[in-house]
């Protein structure tokens, strides 16, 4: 691999592991509130694509709209399915997770309805939206922005980057910087003192669900638009990587959740010109058994409490 | 998410007790008349699940066969039909199969549709005595040895498609470098490694890839396509990977040649892919119905029944029911058993709208005719027959 096409794919695994890294958030942060592996967060990312793919085509963009119009589209689509997605994870922890808390349910039945809700869901996204894929509608005219050592990158890879940042950074100032935010750290560090000191635990856990809705949501419709058709069963490998890189960064970390995103997104990448695609996994999963075997809570440690 | 996990756990435990069943009565099958007036032909391919206007495509052709042969009404006995749902899926075609085996009044399955499937489904159907004419598995190791005691190939298989594709590359294209992708599955591999040797044999240097099926993301290889230096490119699997891989593509800039198989040759791809599809050749052992002028009729007959175009294999899949249909007919009401038939049909000789369908003594089928389309302006423009295009 020459060094040129080193920064090819670098490029490629970064834009490709700022997604991972927003889909991992999701699940970093329910861990941290809840302690529970939410494995229906790979359907809230599946049902966001499919909001903004619908919201488009219901406004039809033209073949070659202006840029005005590219950069609405974009943001409608981004809005449509990062609400869609804060309605399925608000919904699901209603339905599923609250009743379940109510009656202090095993960790196991939280795991077992985690995984009961996400074939639920796919199943009813195959049914509603049928199993065949569905294109993304053009919104922009893909052109090269910007060279970057040799590197080009594309209108869709600058977009998919900037909105990730975006993101990310404004998650950590609302974890850092608002009350709510210190409710969610709160209630991450020791609920049941969080709920003595005044904290209402329920109105904390669902808000996090909201917001790793919104955030899966958005990125399911970003990764749509990158691999150009969103499918039901879309949010399937996403989301195990994703959930994979909340592990290797430290799970119920944030920070450690961005980190671990991007870093499997580059490794997995990076594992495609050096051994071929039929491993790109295979390189992803080697390093976090790597990383978890000199560093088993993670790159940055457990807990949201302990950022910083 | 555990999904996929749960699945892989659950299907050789269902297989298993497939297996198990079939052991139990496994010769039970072979000799089984119901009532003698009332028969059914069944068709197996993806008819849910990914790719399924593949199976659509060639269902509606059987139906369509059988529509007009009961129209007609000279049979002398009524023919029904059985829809067998493998989804395209090798751990489902079993069970699926095993559908058809066990109605007792399906006398013949027109199928399967895909080579993976029929791979894991043919060992049932053989032991059933049950004929499995396909119009559309085209792994050459099918029918290698006779191993699948029942299986008839309606279809040139992919010795002659890969060889089409490197005989196009070499003598009409004069392609240097050929990036040959394939999708890990039975077809795609068998695809590629056919296409493999008839490059090398050419003196093409040939770069052999694999990317797993349902790979979500096709940017890092689309970079390596180009950044390969390859002036051609062979994708061999289906139409809903090569969509997003075509659009990666684009974007990655790619300017040379592509050309896909069968398995991608259909109106779904290009609806998927848009922009990107233009260009891209596509291979098929099957005729342009609406083109052809032995297929108008049939091509307009099927536009009015299902309001669309035939699809790949429509009119192979219409022949070969015709096929089963004229042989049936000859055995007479209340002789058609599944063994007599599938005797018949090995022997017989039909000439079709498509070709003449015959088979040597491994169910092999009996030429060798590949014909090459193009996307153009949003359409899959028939071009003829790829030997004569490429002038050899």
């Amino acid at each position: 691999m020459s060094l040129h096409e080193f920064w090819d794919f670098l490029v490629l695994g970064v834009v490709l592991g700022s997604i991972y890294a927003v889909i991992a958030i999701g699940y970093t942060l329910v861990y941290g509130v809840l302690q529970l592996i939410n494995f229906a967060h790979s359907e809230v990312f599946m049902l966001g694509a499919y909001g903004g793919v619908l919201a488009l085509t219901a406004v039809e963009p033209g073949s070659n709209p202006s840029a005005l119009g590219s950069v609405a589209y974009v943001a409608l689509g981004i809005g449509a399915g990062a609400a869609l997605g804060a309605l399925t994870a608000f919904g699901l922890e209603r339905a599923a997770y609250r009743p379940l808390r109510r009656h202090g349910a095993p960790r196991l039945i939280f795991l077992i309805t985690a995984i009961g809700a996400s074939f639920f869901l796919f199943n009813l996204a195959g049914k509603l939206f049928g199993r065949d894929p569905t294109s993304v509608p053009e919104m922009y005219d893909n052109n090269t922005v910007a060279t970057v050592f040799g590197a080009q990158l594309k209108t869709t890879q600058v977009l998919l980057l900037a909105s990730a940042v975006v993101m990310m950074v404004g998650l950590d100032l609302i974890v850092h910087r608002t009350k709510l935010g210190a409710g969610i750290r709160a209630v991450s560090q020791d609920a049941e003192v969080a709920s003595l000191m005044g904290v209402d635990i329920d109105k904390v856990v669902s808000r996090t669900f909201v917001i790793g809705g919104l955030l899966g949501g958005a990125a399911g419709f970003l990764y749509g638009n990158f691999v150009s058709q969103v499918k039901f069963d879309m949010g399937f490998i996403p989301g195990i990587t994703a959930f994979a890189a909340a592990v290797v960064g430290g799970i119920g970390n944030i920070r450690g959740a961005m980190l671990g995103g991007l870093m499997l997104g580059i490794v997995e990448t990076l594992t495609v010109p050096l051994f071929g695609d039929e491993w790109r996994n295979v390189g992803a999963f080697v390093v976090l058994i790597l990383v978890l075997m000199f560093r088993p809570t993670g790159i940055l440690g457990e807990r949201v409490g302990r950022t910083a | 998410m555990f999904k996929k996990t749960i699945v892989k756990l659950a299907a050789p435990v269902a297989v298993g007790a497939l297996a198990l069943g079939l052991t139990a009565c496994g010769d039970d099958g072979g000799d089984s008349a119901s009532g003698g007036d009332s028969y059914k032909i069944a068709f197996q391919g993806p008819l849910s699940g990914d790719n399924v206007a593949l199976g659509q495509n060639m269902e509606r052709g059987v139906k369509l066969a059988l529509k007009e042969a009961e129209a007609k009404g000279d049979l002398g006995f009524k023919v029904e039909y059985l829809a067998v749902d493998d989804q395209g899926d090798p751990a489902k075609a079993t069970a699926a199969a095993q559908k058809a085996i066990d109605d007792k009044s399906v006398m013949a399955l027109v199928g399967p549709a895909f080579s993976g499937p029929t791979n894991s489904a043919a060992p049932l159907l053989g032991r059933a005595g049950l004929t499995a004419i396909s119009p559309s598995a085209t792994n050459p190791t099918l029918t290698e040895g006779h191993k699948y005691a029942t299986f008839l190939r309606g279809v040139p298989n992919d010795n002659a498609q890969g060889a089409g594709m490197a005989t196009y590359y070499a003598k009409k294209l004069k392609a240097k470098k050929v990036y040959l992708l394939d999708d890990k599955t039975d077809y795609g591999v068998g695809l590629a490694t056919v296409a493999e040797q008839g490059l090398k044999d050419a003196g093409i240097e040939v770069v052999k890839k694999s990317v797993p099926q349902k790979t979500p993301d096709y940017s890092a290889t689309a970079k390596d396509v180009v950044n390969s230096k390859a002036d051609a490119l062979i994708y061999a699997g289906y139409y809903q990977d090569l969509a997003p891989f075509s659009k990666k593509l684009k974007e990655a800039g790619y300017t040379g040649a592509g050309i896909s198989g069968d398995g991608s040759n259909d109106m779904k791809f290009v609806e998927l892919a848009g922009d990107a599809a233009e260009n891209w050749y596509l291979t098929c052992p099957c005729t342009d119905a609406s083109v052809e002028q032995a297929t108008k009729d049939f091509a307009a007959n099927y536009q009015k029944e299902y309001n669309v175009a035939p699809g790949t294999y429509s009119a192979e899949a219409y022949d070969l029911t015709n096929m089963v249909l004229e042989q049936m007919k000859g055995l007479g009401k209340g002789k058609v058993d599944r063994k007599a038939l599938y005797t018949a049909l090995s022997k017989a000789t039909y000439k079709g709208l498509t070709k003449e369908f015959s088979f040597d003594e491994n169910g092999e089928f009996g030429g060798t005719d590949i014909y090459l389309y193009q996307v153009k302006a949003g359409k899959i423009a028939y071009q003829g027959n790829i030997n004569e295009l490429a002038g050899s």
